[in-house]
C-alpha cells in the first residue's frame, strides 16, 4: 500500500516538474532562506531545476543542478515502473538492502560531496 | 520454510524455527516445527508478555466499531495529549487507515484556512507583504509572493483548495520518506517504513490549528514536529534522543522545510497582522 502511495506522490512530483514552469509561481516561489542568509547553497538547491531537467530528460543538467536530485527523480520513476509493473502482476521483489554502519557511512559521505559540489558549483 | 508475521503480515523465507525477529517489521515472532506457512495471528509469547497492551489499534483504527466521529474525536485528543498511548497502539498494517486520517485533518484545516485568508484577510495580507518587501534578503521573494496573491482569481482560490488533498498526500508522504531516510542513516529504523509512516501520519493532528488565523500555523507545525519524534520513539521503540535527532535531522539539512517552516510563519504573520 505505501509502495503504491511513494509511486503516486512521486508521480505527482514529476507530473508537476514537467508541466509548471520554474519561473513562475508556485514553483518561483521557493526561494532558498539558507542561501539567503548565509550566500551557501542548502542540501537540496537545485532539486526543482535538476527534476525540471530529469523529466525533460536531460540527464546531464539534472545533475550539473543537484545530483542528488537528479538520483531522486531517477529513484522516483524507476519506483513509478516498478510499482506499475506489480499492479499488472509483475511477482518479483527485490531483497531490502541491509542498512548496514558501512552503508550508513556511505549515505552521509555522499549527502555530504552532494553539498560540497553545489557550494564549489555557486550559482542559483 | 515461508512464514507470515502476525503483526505485519507480511511473509518472509526461513530456515529455522524459533524466536526471531521479523524482517520486514522487526518484531518478535516464535517459528514452530511444523512446516509451511504460518498462519496469521499466531502471536508470540514473548510479545505478548513483554507488550500486552501495545497495538490495539488507535481509536482511528477502531472506528468501526467506535463510530467514525468518535473515533476521529479519540485520535486527536489521545495525539494531543497523549500521544506515546496513541503511538503505541498503533498498528502498523493499517497504513491505509493512518492516511486517510491525516489526508482528513490536514486537507480539511488547510482548506479552511485558504478560503478564509483569501476571502476575509486579504487584504490585510496583500499589505503585510508589501512591508516584507521592502528591504531583507527575502525582499524579492515577499514582492513575487504578493504578486501572485494578488493575481489570483476566486477561481484560481477554489482550484487550489481541491488540490489540496493531493497535495497534502504527496507532503505527508515525502516527509515519511526524508524522515525514514533519516531514521535509517542513524540505525534506527527498526520496524520499517510502515512505523515511520504511522508516525508521520499521526503527528499531523496538530495541523488542525492550521484553520486558526495567526499563530495557529507555527503552533501546529511545532506541535508536528515534536510529535513525530515521539511517533518515531514508540513505534520503532527507540530511545527519544535518536528520535528526535531523526526527526530534527531532515529539517536542519533540507532546505524545503525550512522553506515551508519560514511560508508558513510569514503566512501566520500575515493573518495576524492589523
Amino acid at each position: 500500500m505505501h509502495a503504491l502511495g511513494l509511486a503516486a506522490a512521486g508521480l505527482a512530483v514529476l507530473l508537476s516538474a514537467a508541466v509548471l514552469p520554474l519561473d513562475a509561481p508556485p514553483l518561483s516561489l521557493f526561494p532558498c532562506p539558507f542561501r539567503a542568509a548565509t550566500l551557501l547553497p542548502c542540501l537540496s538547491c537545485g532539486c526543482t531545476h535538476a527534476f525540471a531537467a530529469a523529466v525533460r530528460l536531460h540527464p546531464i543538467d539534472a545533475l550539473r543542478s543537484n545530483p542528488l536530485g537528479a538520483f531522486a527523480a531517477a529513484a522516483f520513476a524507476v519506483h513509478i515502473v516498478w510499482t506499475a509493473l506489480r499492479l499488472c502482476g509483475l511477482g518479483w521483489v527485490p531483497a531490502p538492502l541491509p542498512v548496514t554502519p558501512r552503508v550508513r557511512i556511505g549515505a552521509a559521505a555522499l549527502l555530504g560531496l552532494n553539498w560540497a559540489f553545489l557550494v564549489l558549483r555557486g550559482g542559483p | 520454510m515461508l512464514v507470515r508475521c502476525p503483526s505485519c503480515r507480511s511473509t518472509f523465507s526461513t530456515e529455522r524455527t524459533g524466536p526471531q525477529d521479523c524482517p520486514a517489521c522487526g518484531k518478535p515472532l516464535v517459528v514452530p516445527d511444523s512446516p509451511g506457512v504460518v498462519p496469521a495471528g499466531v502471536q508470540s509469547s514473548l510479545q505478548s508478555t513483554a507488550q500486552p497492551q501495545a497495538e490495539q489499534g488507535t481509536p482511528w483504527e477502531r472506528r468501526a466499531e467506535l463510530g467514525t466521529w468518535r473515533a476521529y474525536r479519540d485520535t486527536v485528543v489521545q495525539a494531543l495529549f497523549e500521544p506515546a498511548r496513541l503511538f503505541g497502539s498503533a498498528r502498523l498494517d493499517r497504513g491505509p487507515a493512518q492516511l486517510g486520517f491525516a489526508l482528513l485533518t490536514v486537507s480539511a484545516a488547510s482548506i479552511v484556512a485558504q478560503l478564509v485568508d483569501y476571502f476575509f484577510l486579504r487584504n490585510w495580507t496583500q499589505m503585510f507583504l508589501r512591508r516584507l518587501g521592502g528591504s531583507g534578503p527575502m525582499a524579492s521573494y515577499w514582492q513575487k509572493l504578493a504578486e501572485a496573491a494578488r493575481e489570483t482569481s476566486p477561481r484560481s482560490a477554489v482550484l487550489w483548495a481541491l488540490l489540496t488533498p493531493l497535495v497534502v498526500l504527496v507532503a505527508l508522504y515525502l516527509n515519511a520518506a526524508v524522515t525514514h531516510l533519516a531514521t535509517a542513516l542513524l540505525g534506527q529504523a527498526k520496524r520499517g517504513f510502515a512505523a515511520t509512516f504511522a508516525a508521520c501520519a499521526y503527528a499531523c493532528a496538530p495541523l488542525l490549528l492550521l484553520a486558526i488565523p495567526g499563530c495557529g500555523s507555527p503552533v501546529g507545525v511545532v506541535w508536528t514536529v515534536v510529535l513525530t519524534g515521539v511517533g518515531l520513539q514508540q513505534t520503532h521503540r527507540i530511545p527519544g534522543r535518536t528520535a528526535a535527532a531523526a526527526v530534527l535531522a531532515p529539517y536542519a539539512l533540507i532546505c524545503c522545510a525550512t522553506c515551508a517552516l519560514g511560508v508558513l510563519g510569514g503566512m501566520a504573520a500575515l493573518r495576524g497582522s492589523p
